[in-house]
């Protein structure tokens, strides 16, 4: 009795500290990150500001906007065109991807047409959609929602191509109808493959739009790395990119916790 | 008991697939009379197309040639009255155990309060009580097993198929099960066609115990087994039963 009781405490203890262990490590990580920057920039603080100069950059611009913009206007500027090309491109993009998915004869139709158009980069649009539409809101919302379309067709089509024989011999043997065996079987099993769609295209998104900015925007994060670069502000062009990355993981973040709470099954184990 | 009332007669069925390396036979010119409520075990060796047989008897598969009938009439395709359950457990896992289990009714467009009753009384039957709201990813082997059982019984099917149900199952899990079954078949009877490739299931369970040879899957032998249930499975006549068949058996089984 005594040495059970002693053996589990002492693997507690031990789980304990491997629990702290990955608590520790990305705190450890950063904190290198921040000393190797601050290592690099003491040395050539002209061409590479220091933690001291972007800090204090970062706190003018919440003082002082830039083109009558305040920093978080910039950054909602930009979450604004990835939201919505965002909502569309999951609307159209899964509802096109089941199509082809599900239907030989359109999958045949539209999958070359689409084999085609699928590697062009997104920011190869832009002259075109430049002469059509401008360079207001609508083009580059336009140009986001190009990139971020694929990536959500790409892996619905993917995942309604390759549902498991198995579960439509269920779908059969209760007798399913056409629209039970796409709703109730079919789709559901797609959804892990669905939602690697939508995470990649969330970041595709967040990508594309700071592109899209960088190329002709008057507001936006990208338009501020952009302005950084012209008025030679290598502080703010830091504060532009910190702000990009923790944007980002937030944006992955969210994904995350749609698709876990949406799809409860596939977090268990 | 009306031993002799014919639900399904199977005549002459065949399966074959064209494979890369020609014709494949794996279902030959079966014949076969199930009756009224018995308990029919089909045993055969691993591979010898037993799944392929029930599929077909599913409507899950085409036959090449051959029909079969079910109260004298042909079938095609996926029968109402014809239930499966699965080698491969085949539950969903996006769905809960209540969501798995009312699936029959629910396809049919049952009242969701109507259709939850008679899953519950399915899901408590096998003793699942508790265990509505899990995941499949949340149960063992044998509850999984349990869940295909009752989704199955909750469709209300007159002919149950069961296809090697507890083959991934350990030896004591799979007795508790065998008995389960055995139970449920004696609280409600039905006809049952159950699939096995072990020879002490099939004495322990079946009223007729079909013997397959190894495949193409062929009849070899039908041996009555009326010994009284439970059966004891140390008894002497259980251990001939046992002992004859299994003489009478190809090998790798
Ligand atoms: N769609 C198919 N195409 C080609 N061959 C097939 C197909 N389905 C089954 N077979 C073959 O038919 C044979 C019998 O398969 P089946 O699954 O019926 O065996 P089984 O008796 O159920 O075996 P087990 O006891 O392992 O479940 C196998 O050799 C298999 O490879
Ligand atoms: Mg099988």
């Amino acid at each position: 009795m005594g040495g059970t009781n002693k053996s589990t405490v002492e693997e507690r203890k031990k789980t304990a500290w491997a629990d702290w262990g990955y608590r520790l490590l990305p705190v450890l990580s950063i904190l290198l990150l921040i000393l190797s920057w601050h290592l690099a920039s003491s040395n050539s603080p002209d061409s590479f500001p220091t933690i001291q100069a972007t800090w204090e950059r970062f706190l003018l611009l919440w003082e002082k906007p830039i083109m009558r913009v305040s920093y978080p206007g910039h950054i909602l500027a930009s979450l604004k065109r990835v939201c919505i090309a965002l909502f569309f491109s999951w609307l159209i993009g899964i509802s096109f991807g089941i199509i082809i998915g599900w239907n030989r004869k359109m999958d045949a139709f539209f999958g070359t047409i689409f084999a085609f158009i699928r590697p062009i980069p997104p920011i190869a649009w832009i002259p075109l959609i430049t002469i059509w539409f401008g360079i207001d809101e609508f083009p580059k919302i336009l140009i986001v929602f190009i990139g971020a379309v694929m990536p959500v067709v790409i892996n619905t089509h993917a995942g309604l191509s390759s549902v498991e024989q198995l579960y439509l011999n269920v779908g059969t043997a209760f007798n399913a109808n056409r629209f039970q065996m796409l709703f109730e079987v079919a789709i559901p099993s797609a959804l892990p493959s669905i939602f690697a769609g939508i995470r990649t295209s969330t970041s595709t998104a967040w990508m594309v739009v700071l592109a899209a900015e960088m190329l002709g925007a008057k507001s936006g994060v990208g338009f501020l790395v952009v302005r950084g670069m012209d008025g030679l502000d290598m502080p703010l062009v830091l504060v532009a990119m910190i702000t990009i990355g923790v944007i980002g993981a937030l944006l992955a973040a969210v994904t995350n916790f749609m698709e876990r709470r949406l799809c409860p099954w596939m977090s268990i184990r | 008991m009306d031993e002799h009332k014919v639900r399904l007669e199977i005549s002459e069925l065949s399966k074959s697939y064209e494979t890369k390396e020609g014709r494949f036979q794996a279902v030959e010119k079966i014949d076969l009379k199930v009756y009224d409520n018995e308990f029919l075990v089909l045993l055969g060796p691993g591979n010898c197309g037993k799944t392929v047989l029930l599929n077909m008897i599913a409507g899950l598969e085409q036959p090449t040639s051959g029909e079969i009938r079910l109260d004298g009439s042909v079938i095609q395709g996926s029968d109402r009255r014809i239930g499966m359950v699965f080698q491969k457990l085949a539950l969903m896992p996006w769905k809960t155990v209540m969501q798995n289990t009312e699936i029959g009714p629910k396809f049919r467009g049952v009242k969701k309060e109507e259709r939850r009753k008679k899953a519950q009384s399915y899901i408590d039957l096998v003793g699942l009580n508790g265990f509505e709201k899990a995941y499949p990813a949340q149960l063992s082997g044998g509850m999984k097993q349990r869940v295909g059982i009752a989704r199955a019984y909750t469709n209300d099917p007159e002919i149950l198929l069961m296809d090697e149900p507890f083959g991934a199952l350990d030896a004591q899990t799979r007795f508790v099960m065998e008995q389960e079954v055995q139970r449920i078949w004696e609280q409600e009877k039905r006809t049952i066609i159950f699939v096995t490739n072990n020879i002490e299931e099939a004495c322990f369970l079946g009223d007729r115990i079909v013997l397959f040879s190894e495949c193409p899957a062929r009849m070899k032998e039908i041996y009555v087994n009326d010994l009284k249930r439970p059966r004891d499975v140390i008894s002497q006549e259980f251990l001939k039963l046992r002992a004859m068949i299994s003489d009478n058996t190809d090998l790798a089984l």
